[in-house]
């Protein structure tokens, strides 16, 4: 016992006298903790990834675009059916509100479907809020319109469908020449389509299809003469007047007459009531 | 193979007390009948204390398995506005019959089917095939079982896939303006005698209740 | 007289008092027949030494584990995370099961095909059927006790199945359960099992199982045309086994020891690099966005249950187990005598045979699960860029239409979405605009209808999308006779 001591007071001093021999020791010593640390494997390819989280859970702006806006927006915000939410003029044009609207009510009409749980969907008013935020900060760009000032978002007036039509063969139809069944003339396609949905494409374009904006002749391409804001009503209302009635955009929920599982509430409960006196002994 | 080969080289054994050997008074036990007498009396004693508790602990074993209506009970799925008209939407309730340890487990989720004014239709989110959570899709109006690919209408009819019959259904009116189902117990085909889908018009379930 | 050292009295001491040496040397020593000394007899020590292991391993994770509805997830999760190496305890005693499941599959066809089963061994066989049985059991069980999303809902599945027993189903449902639903007594009970009654009674049998080893003797190795006869079976293998046998130990149990230590070995080191399973999402019933799939030994099982047409279910559920029992009970009394050699047992091999590519296959379908709509499909797989390079904004709309009506659930494009349905890549090729549009509209087969869940723009939307999906090279099908009859384009 006396000579460890002994050999421990040594070793001391000899550390003290000799300062690189301490230093060398306080570098090393962490190495000696090291297989220990290896002990805890979590190092290992087999240590398991952090705790799932619900659904509900995640706010990645990229895992939510992935999980329920690539179908139809394109895995990066473009190349897809649907609008390019990638459009940076499209940021600029539309706002948060609006975004937020969309996102979380859908759109009327339109295979926009709702995602946030009040409206049915599967998302939660944070999930919403993180998609928007996300989108903005992956694709607005500062200065969208270089200065130049675009149509309001939103319709002002009413436009006039025969202008409309003067304006659509001048500026549109040079391009739009598919099949008239496929087109956008088509009332089978325009029942598919907001008034909105067309005037927010022609005044942002979609450039990754190849629609200009409101003042170019191709994405990119030559500045022609902006179309006015009045130019703009006038064609989506010449657009919205070939629209078919008869034709609805989408199915709504059916009805149906006769329900079962209705059990008449009991009698004594029953008398409390008054606002769903119809509803009762309709068994 | 039990047989030792006496060829075979034994280690040494040691000198050992055999304590195996009876006392000198034991003889052959079937000619001492007063104590084959007693020993049969001790394994009367153990049989009749034996089944004697064997009632008990059958019967703690046995108590989960009761009537289905002591489980159940009308429970609220809050008031009706929640439920708009014309959509399916999933609900939570605490299922009426908890013990303190469920934690998280006692919530059970159902669909809302708001018909039009004030007729609804509840679905167990349970498939009719096994019991996996079926998902509404509002888009195009079905329920789809991720897993074995059941399928149903929105009136909860069979559309397709292994499920013999349509979605159960809870029982429902409405207290007070809010929608209130008759439910307690995991939906299964065991005890869907309560849980009776009647198909209403589309779809052809083969299973009308 | 030779000198006794300290240890040898200590032993001494005990061993008078134990008196144990005798029964074990008999074991130990006990002649076996010298071809037993074989690679091919290891599996079933190997398949006891998993159990041994997994029950250390058991006892160790019951350290930490709760077993209650309300923390058992979060205990997985200390486990995991905030105990050091208690990942890896888990991932052994996952790994263990996964391996021990396999040891008594092959354990039990190599025995099969040696003939092992045949007279006098045919209550060992029968016990081994029952270990098999228990061991399934404790897999169940276990992955019950990992209480998450998949144990949550796989549990489901079970208690389905059993509510299908008619008269007591749906008492043998709340015996199960311990209640009306699955919740914290549920839990508490397949604890139970699997920590005390089934490992209990795999403690009995193997006991027994290997009792019997020890008495009966090794099987030798099967000669083809050394028939086995009830009346001279035993004198014919206790020569054997002294004329051309050698002692037990060490003689054959070295290759025994070598591979319990390569299996032990292999679950450390698959349990190091492929980490534990699960937990997934809490076993929260109110979250239904979730995919449940049991574990490995039960995808098969899962397979089929999707094959089975709807009237088939419940007589397959119910009777094919108890059938599938019974024949392997049956496999040792009607063929306890006879030829062992599997080159003589045409029939048994293709049973074998048949058995494990069957199992194979379905094993294989369950890992995929074709027929499962992915159900996130329609709003994550995106369609590829080159479909939509040409196509009409009629067809771009359609392409929102087969996206928003969730079509990608079950059909895939470009090698994306469910299988349940065709892939429909070229489907223009093969279908007409008219054929599409009834198919859409009535659906059919294993496909419901969607004609009054379609509007008509949407219907003819999604039909000039559809009819885009064709090969460069290869044209879309159209009715040749359709121009002579009306004005409309084929």
């Amino acid at each position: 016992m006396h000579r460890r001591m002994r050999d421990w007071a040594r070793l001391r001093t000899r550390l003290r006298t000799r300062p690189w021999m301490y230093i060398a020791l306080r570098l090393t010593s962490p190495l000696a903790f090291a297989p220990l640390a290896l002990l805890c494997g979590c190092n290992s390819p087999g240590y398991p990834p952090p705790p799932a989280k619900t659904p509900g859970e995640i706010t990645s702006f990229a895992t939510l675009y992935a999980q329920n806006c690539d179908s139809c927006h394109g895995s990066n915000g473009q190349d897809g059916p649907a609008l390019d939410l990638a459009n940076p003029e499209y940021l600029a044009l539309a706002d948060d509100a609006t975004l937020r609207k969309f996102t979380a009510e859908g759109v009327t009409g339109t295979e926009m479907p709702a995602f946030a749980t009040s409206a049915g969907g599967m998302l939660t008013d944070a999930q919403i809020d993180a998609l928007v935020t996300g989108m903005r900060k992956a694709w607005s760009k500062p200065n969208a319109f270089v200065g130049a000032v675009p149509p309001p978002y939103a319709q002002a007036k009413a436009g006039d469908p025969r202008h409309g039509e003067q304006t659509y063969q001048t500026r549109c139809a040079g391009c739009h020449k598919n099949s008239p069944d496929e087109e956008i003339t088509s009332p089978v396609y325009l029942a598919l389509v907001s008034d909105q949905g067309l005037r927010t494409v022609i005044i942002a374009g979609r450039p990754d299809i190849g629609q200009p904006d409101w003042r170019h002749d191709a994405p990119g391409g030559k500045l022609t003469t902006p179309l006015s804001a009045s130019d703009v009503e006038d064609v989506v209302a010449y657009l919205a007047s070939l629209r078919t009635p008869t034709l609805p955009g989408r199915v709504q929920a059916q009805t149906s007459a006769k329900i079962p599982n209705q059990r008449t509430a009991s009698k004594k409960r029953s008398q409390t009531l008054s606002a769903s006196a119809a509803v009762r002994g309709a068994k | 193979m039990a047989e030792n080969d006496p060829s075979q080289p034994q280690a040494p054994t040691l000198p050992t007390a055999d304590l195996s050997v009876l006392p000198a008074g034991a003889q052959d036990p079937r000619l001492v009948s007063r104590r084959w007498l007693f020993f049969k009396a001790g394994l009367a004693i153990n049989a009749l204390v034996g089944i004697g508790l064997a009632i008990p602990i059958i019967r703690f074993l046995f108590a989960s398995w009761r009537r289905d209506s002591s489980y159940e009970s009308w429970i609220s799925l809050g008031p009706i506005e929640s439920f708009p008209a014309g959509q399916t939407r999933l609900a939570v309730f605490k299922n009426p019959f908890t013990r303190p340890l469920d934690g998280i487990t006692d919530y059970v989720a159902c669909y809302v089917r708001h018909v039009a004014s004030n007729q609804f239709q509840v679905f167990a989110v349970n498939c009719a095939h096994l019991g996996c959570p079926v998902r509404w899709f509002p888009q195009s109006q079905l329920f789809m079982c991720p897993c074995h690919g059941g399928v149903y209408y929105a009136d909860g009819s069979r559309a397709s896939g292994p499920p013999e019959r349509g979605l159960f259904t809870y029982d429902w009116k409405i207290v007070s303006g809010e929608l209130e189902i008759f439910a307690g117990q995991m939906p299964t085909l065991s005890n869907s005698a309560k849980l009776v889908n009647i198909s209403i018009g589309e779809g052809k379930s083969p299973c009308r209740g | 007289m030779p000198r006794i050292t300290r240890s040898q009295r200590m032993y001494d001491w005990f061993e008078r008092r134990l008196q144990i040496e005798g029964p074990i040397k008999d074991a130990a020593l006990h002649q076996v027949p010298r071809e037993t000394a074989s690679w091919w007899y290891v599996f079933g020590s190997g398949a006891f030494t998993l159990f041994l292991f997994q029950v250390v391993t058991g006892i160790l994770l019951a350290i930490i584990y709760v077993p209650s509805a309300g923390e058992a997830w979060n205990s997985l999760n200390v486990l995991n995370h905030q105990i050091p190496l208690g990942w890896y305890l888990r991932a052994l005693h996952g790994w263990g099961s996964n391996f021990m499941v396999a040891i008594v599959f092959i354990h039990m066809t190599q025995v099969f095909l040696f003939g092992a089963y045949k007279f006098p061994r045919e209550l060992t066989w029968i016990f081994g059927v029952f270990l098999l049985i228990l061991t399934l059991g404790m897999a169940f069980t276990g992955q019950v006790l990992r209480f998450d999303q998949d144990a949550y809902w796989g549990l489901g599945i079970g208690i389905s199945m059993v509510s299908r027993v008619p008269v007591i189903g749906g008492g043998l449902v709340h015996l199960l359960l311990g209640g009306p639903i699955m919740a914290g007594t549920t839990l508490a009970r397949f604890f139970d099992l699997h920590v005390f009654v089934i490992p209990g009674l795999l403690f009995g049998f193997a006991g027994l199982h290997i009792w019997m080893v020890l008495k009966l003797g090794i099987n030798e190795w099967p000669m083809p045309g050394r028939l086995v006869r009830r009346a001279t079976y035993v004198e014919e293998y206790n020569r054997l086994a002294h004329e051309d046998g050698i002692p037990f130990i060490p003689g054959a149990f070295w290759k025994d020891l070598v591979f319990s230590a390569a299996m032990v070995a292999a679950v450390a080191v698959c349990a190091w690099i492929f980490g534990p399973s699960g937990p997934g999402g809490p076993p929260d019933p109110a979250i239904i966005q979730t995919n449940p799939k049991p574990d490995f030994p039960f995808l098969w099982i899962f397979s089929i249950l999707a094959y089975l047409p709807p009237a088939l279910e419940t007589p397959v559920i119910l009777v094919a187990p108890v059938l599938a029992i019974l024949a392997l009970f049956a496999v040792p009394l009607v063929a306890g005598e006879g030829e062992k050699s599997w080159r003589r047992r045409p029939v048994a091999v293709l049973a074998v045979a048949f058995i494990a590519v069957a199992w194979g296959e379905f094993t294989q379908l369950g890992t995929t699960t074709p027929w499962s709509p992915h159900m996130d499909a329609w709003s994550s797989d995106s369609i590829p860029v080159r479909y939509l390079r040409t196509a009409t904004p009629l067809a771009r709309q359609g392409a929102n239409v087969f996206q928003e009506k969730q079509c990608r659930n079950c059909h895939s494009i470009g090698g994306l979405g469910g299988q349940r349905g065709p892939a429909l890549d070229s489907v223009a090729t093969r279908m007409t605009r008219d054929q599409l549009r009834f198919k859409v509209v009535t659906g059919g087969g294993n496909m419901p209808a969607f004609g009054k869940n379609l509007s008509a723009p949407e219907i003819e939307a999604l039909v000039a999308f559809l009819s885009t999906l064709h090969p460069a090279n290869e044209a879309p099908a159209y009715t040749p006779s359709r121009p002579y009859v009306t004005n409309s384009p084929p």
